[in-house]
């Protein structure tokens, strides 16, 4: 659709003046009130509750899991039902934090239904129960807000009311510790579990919990204040309800067809985008009576002026193998994650800095471009070297060497499969310029995988294969060339057969739906690259004469003895790098020492700031962790 | 198992916390002769599932019978009892540490947020309010039996230390198996020293022979076992058969220190009964070269306990032929192996 931009609904709403780096003035006033913005979200989350109810099988006893239960109760809709299971999912609680934080919901938001004997089937269960914190970021948060609102609603109970021995009160001190410890962290250094599409659902529903429901007022306020932050960080690098870019968590559902993700529940919920769908952290939220503040749906939809967004991140706590780049924060090992994205109404274009950043289901870098509605289309494009190791499984969890690979795949059962689709690898380093991307790879010898695998959606257009060696293809209204630097074969996406046939209910489970259809590039040559430009549709008169602007363009690579790459980008941007030292762009070496927390037109924030300041046209949004407040005010425009 | 009557006031120290009333499938009992435990979770049914199929402290009766004992919490990794106070039992949990005071009766999480990934737990037999807690992030000690505990890890590069082992005759001597190497303490933790004569490489147990033996016995990845018969004064490599092994697994004979065994991956067991001198190889029998943990019984010279990899867990007599005998369990990942005295 040449000319014609994508967002037609809101470009027409904010129509605004774009003068320097994105310093965006005031919102005209056909843009939607801040009463507006609010109104139609409160419209949706009552649409969303009552989904729950309207698809509650309340004449099934054996179906429903807690969130069912908690909108029925909240609601006062099918009691009968209601009780019965929650008597049934009480009885032998099993899942630690997954139990708890759905049993949370059910006693504060259907808090005005339960009657005495449910309150005591749910008591019975805290007092014997006794759940595991779990291994991971995700894991200790849902626990400690469960806990700290479990145990402010029972106050005043003794140690032996509760299944770990401590009072209601010395539980409630230690969850707010931690949760307090936790912002503090992540508001100086970073997430180490970042920019999840599907585990955004965790932190989303245990800060949408602590900030509906929490009675203490500090405690409230940071979660509030966090719940906030975690929704601006996938604010800025949402492409039409998509989480894009590059990220710590991912399953091959969601990388293959990322609307699959929660963090598309939650875009149709914040911010009217996507399509309604189920999901546990949208129900919470709904439930919770919290309202997200306007300017976060403005940045969420606002695409029409392309614009760079860099984030720092971390990796998980690293128990050993910490590596050269490691820093200790409270006696805990981490690594710096640097990210960048490019966002533009047509798509955006993420990736991290590559090498080893998180256990298991990395993903360094991604294409998604726009889809209106993307539910059902694959609008992703993406590249990785697979790889498993002992070592990258010791470096974030207790187990032994010999068995750690083995016990990781009773779960991720594509961690040992050659065509797996999320992977981080030592043997991988990517860097970028807004629209143009490379990476380069030197795979030793002794790694269990020799190949690249380069995604091809079943939903591309006119692939095409050029004698010059560039690719080319069309993502919905994206142009995509890519150019690897060794020959490769296609093969389907699941040519080991493993993610067909079934294996792993998270992993694969209705693949026929998701992944079915794709193709593969397999690239088995050690030292390989690739380079990717990618273009809105919009910016050519054809196909065919993007195919000639990207093939003028000047591009210098060898793979041996080292991969090593000079690139001009179709922006004029000259993009080199040698595999194993930091890259240059236009002859710079990227400064990582310096990237912030927050770096964009909506979002700057400084390393160990606890502050972030979001921004909008005039508009500013100050969240202030360490006086723990937040200010909205309004800057002049500029003369 | 060495008894003490040391006239500690638990009540006095505010360590008679009103406990948790999670119950256990066992009740108090007179008996504290020592029992057999495993820390293990069963991984070998696990499929499509981070979750093992069951986990937990087990002990075994003398029908042969495994029962689960104190709370069901996933990734429990290790237990220990008061050798003055057997009423007095800590798990090494993921989840921290988790304390009894009335021999298993009920139970308390005795640590914050700030502790996890507990592997081993080892109590100071002449002063059980001193407690030492090996963890994936670094040693920890606590002075009043467990309540509040403090990070000890002076003198460590890193932090991630799976195993450490305190000497009976002197308490205030712990060996300690980091992932940098083998550490030695002479003050309770306070400081660490490098054992510079063992490979810097990750230690995976730390074992010590009975009391005044003076014999240590360290497995680790990638360089094998090393051994000290001086109390530490001196170290060499052993069993040069497994130079090059993984062995998470040394035990030490309580009534013949010169009975010696090693277990690691893809090596099985190898035992030694001159001290160290000469090794061989005891697979007869044994469901799986892969071995995890080991134990001689405490009382019965010679009979040796392990825990392979989902295989079960066995046992063998090293004084006949026998070999190895089917220990009642099957599909277990056991983190540690041994005899407490507990009900």
């Amino acid at each position: 659709m040449p000319g014609k931009s994508p967002f037609p609904r809101i470009a027409l709403l904010l129509a605004f003046i774009v003068a320097g780096s994105c310093a965006l003035r005031a919102t005209p006033p056909t843009a939607p009130s801040d009463g507006e913005i609010s109104a139609a979200y409160h419209a949706r989350s009552e649409q969303l509750i009552n989904r729950y109810i309207e698809r509650t099988q309340a004449d099934n006893p054996e179906w429903g899991s807690l969130p069912w239960v908690a909108a029925n109760f909240a609601r006062g809709t099918n009691l009968e039902w209601a009780r019965h299971r929650l008597r049934e999912l009480t009885k032998e609680p099993s899942g630690a934090m997954f139990w708890m934080y759905p049993m949370v919901l059910v006693m504060k938001a259907g808090e005005p239904h339960l009657a005495p004997s449910d309150w005591a089937v749910i008591r019975e269960a805290w007092r014997t129960y006794f759940p595991f914190r779990g291994d991971t970021e995700n894991h200790w948060l849902m626990y400690y807000a469960s806990l700290y609102l479990a145990a402010e609603t029972w106050s005043d109970l003794p140690p032996e009311a509760w299944y770990n021995g401590k009072s209601s009160a010395e539980n409630r001190a230690e969850a707010k510790e931690y949760i307090l410890d936790w912002i503090k962290i992540t508001t100086a250094y970073g997430r180490g579990e970042y920019d999840s599409p599907n585990y955004i659902d965790p932190y989303v529903s245990a800060l949408g919990l602590l900030a509906g429901w929490c009675e203490d007022p500090e405690l409230r306020q940071q979660a509030t204040m966090m719940l906030e932050y975690e929704l601006l960080d996938f604010a800025v690098e949402n492409i039409g309800g998509v989480y894009g870019g590059a990220h710590s968590r991912i399953y091959p559902k969601h990388a293959m067809q990322p609307a699959l993700g929660a963090s598309s529940a939650l875009a149709w919920l914040l911010w009217d985008q996507h399509e309604l769908t189920l999901n546990g952290s949208a129900l919470i939220v709904a439930l919770s009576g919290w309202t997200p503040p306007p300017i976060l749906q403005r940045i969420a939809t606002y695409r029409d002026v392309p614009y760079e967004h860099r984030e720092l991140k971390r990796t998980r706590w690293r128990m050993r193998h910490a590596g050269p780049d490691a820093f200790e924060i409270e006696d805990h090992m981490t690594t710096p994650v640097y990210k960048y994205s490019y966002v533009t109404p047509d798509y955006l274009l993420g990736s991290s800095q590559g090498g080893l950043l998180q256990p298991i289901q990395q993903q360094t870098w991604s294409l998604n471009w726009f889809e209106e509605k993307p539910l059902g289309i694959a609008n992703t494009f993406f590249a990785l070297h697979p790889h498993y190791s002992a070592k990258e499984g010791t470096m974030y969890f207790g187990a032994e060497w010999d068995d750690v690979v083995d016990l990781i795949a009773r779960s991720k059962v594509d961690y040992t499969s050659p065509d797996k689709m999320m992977s981080g690898s030592p043997y991988e380093q990517v860097f970028q310029s807004k629209s143009a991307l490379i990476g380069l790879y030197d795979i030793a010898p002794d790694a269990p995988f020799q190949h690249l695998n380069t995604f091809f959606s079943r939903d591309l257009a006119e692939v095409t294969e050029d004698d010059s060696g560039w690719i080319f293809a069309i993502g919905g209204p994206t142009y995509i060339a890519y150019r690897p630097f060794q020959p490769g074969e296609w093969r389907p996406s699941d040519w080991t057969g493993l993610l067909a046939g079934g294996a792993g209910a998270w992993i694969s489970a209705r693949h026929d739906e998701w992944g079915a259809g794709h193709r593969v590039r397999v690239s088995e040559y050690p030292k390989n690259g690739y380079v990717v430009q990618v273009a809105p549709v919009s910016a050519y008169a054809s196909f065919a004469d993007f195919q000639t602007a990207v093939k003028a363009l000047p591009l210098d690579f060898a793979t041996e003895p080292t991969p090593t790459v000079t690139f001009t980008s179709l922006d004029g941007t000259v993009l080199s790098g040698t595999y194993g030292e930091r890259p240059l762009i236009d002859g710079e070496p990227l400064p990582y020492e310096s990237w912030p927390l927050f770096d964009g037109p909506f979002a700057q924030a400084a390393r160990e700031s606890h502050q972030l300041e979001i921004r909008f046209g005039t508009e500013r949004r100050e969240l202030d962790f360490d006086a723990s407040a937040t200010t909205t005010r309004i800057v002049p425009l500029a003369p | 198992m060495k008894r003490f009557t040391l006239s500690r006031l638990h009540a006095s120290l505010g360590l008679a916390v009103a406990a948790a009333t999670v119950t256990t499938a066992l009740t108090a009992a007179a008996e504290t002769s020592p029992k057999l435990f495993m820390a293990a979770a069963f991984t070998k049914a696990q499929q499509n599932s981070s979750i093992p199929t069951d986990a937990g402290v087990f002990v075994r009766a003398a029908s042969g019978e495994w029962h689960s004992f104190g709370p069901k919490i996933q990734a429990v990794n290790s237990a220990a009892v008061d050798p003055a106070d057997d009423s007095r039992i800590f798990l090494a949990c993921g989840n921290g540490i988790v304390r009894s005071l009335d021999g298993g009766r009920s139970w308390r999480m005795v640590t914050d947020w700030r502790i996890s990934d507990v592997y081993e737990i080892e109590i100071d037999p002449t002063d059980g309010d001193t407690v030492y807690a090996a963890t994936g992030w670094g040693p920890w000690r606590s002075r009043d039996g467990g309540e509040t505990w403090t990070f000890v890890d002076t003198g460590l590069p890193e932090h991630f230390t799976r195993s450490f082992a305190l000497d009976p005759a002197h308490p205030q001597r712990l060996l300690l198996g980091n992932a940098s190497g083998l550490y030695l303490s002479t003050d309770g933790a306070d400081s660490w020293h490098r054992v510079e004569a063992v490979p810097a490489r990750n230690i995976l147990r730390v074992r010590h022979g009975a009391p005044d033996s003076g014999v240590w016995l360290v497995g680790t990845e990638g360089t094998g076992a090393w051994l000290s018969t001086d109390d530490g004064k001196s170290w060499h490599q052993v069993a040069p058969q497994l130079a090059d092994a993984n062995l998470y697994a040394v035990a030490v004979d309580p009534t013949d220190a010169n009975t010696l065994a090693v277990g690691g991956w893809d090596v099985g067991v190898w035992v030694s009964r001159d001290g160290g001198k000469t090794w061989a190889q005891t697979n007869d029998g044994l469901p799986s070269p892969n071995v995890l943990t080991l134990t001689f019984h405490p009382e019965k010279s010679g009979v040796l306990w392990t825990g392979t990899f989902e295989e079960g867990v066995v046992w063998n007599d090293l004084n006949d032929a026998a070999g190895w005998q089917d220990g009642g369990v099957d599909g277990a990942l056991t983190n540690d192996l041994g005899f407490l005295p507990l009900p």
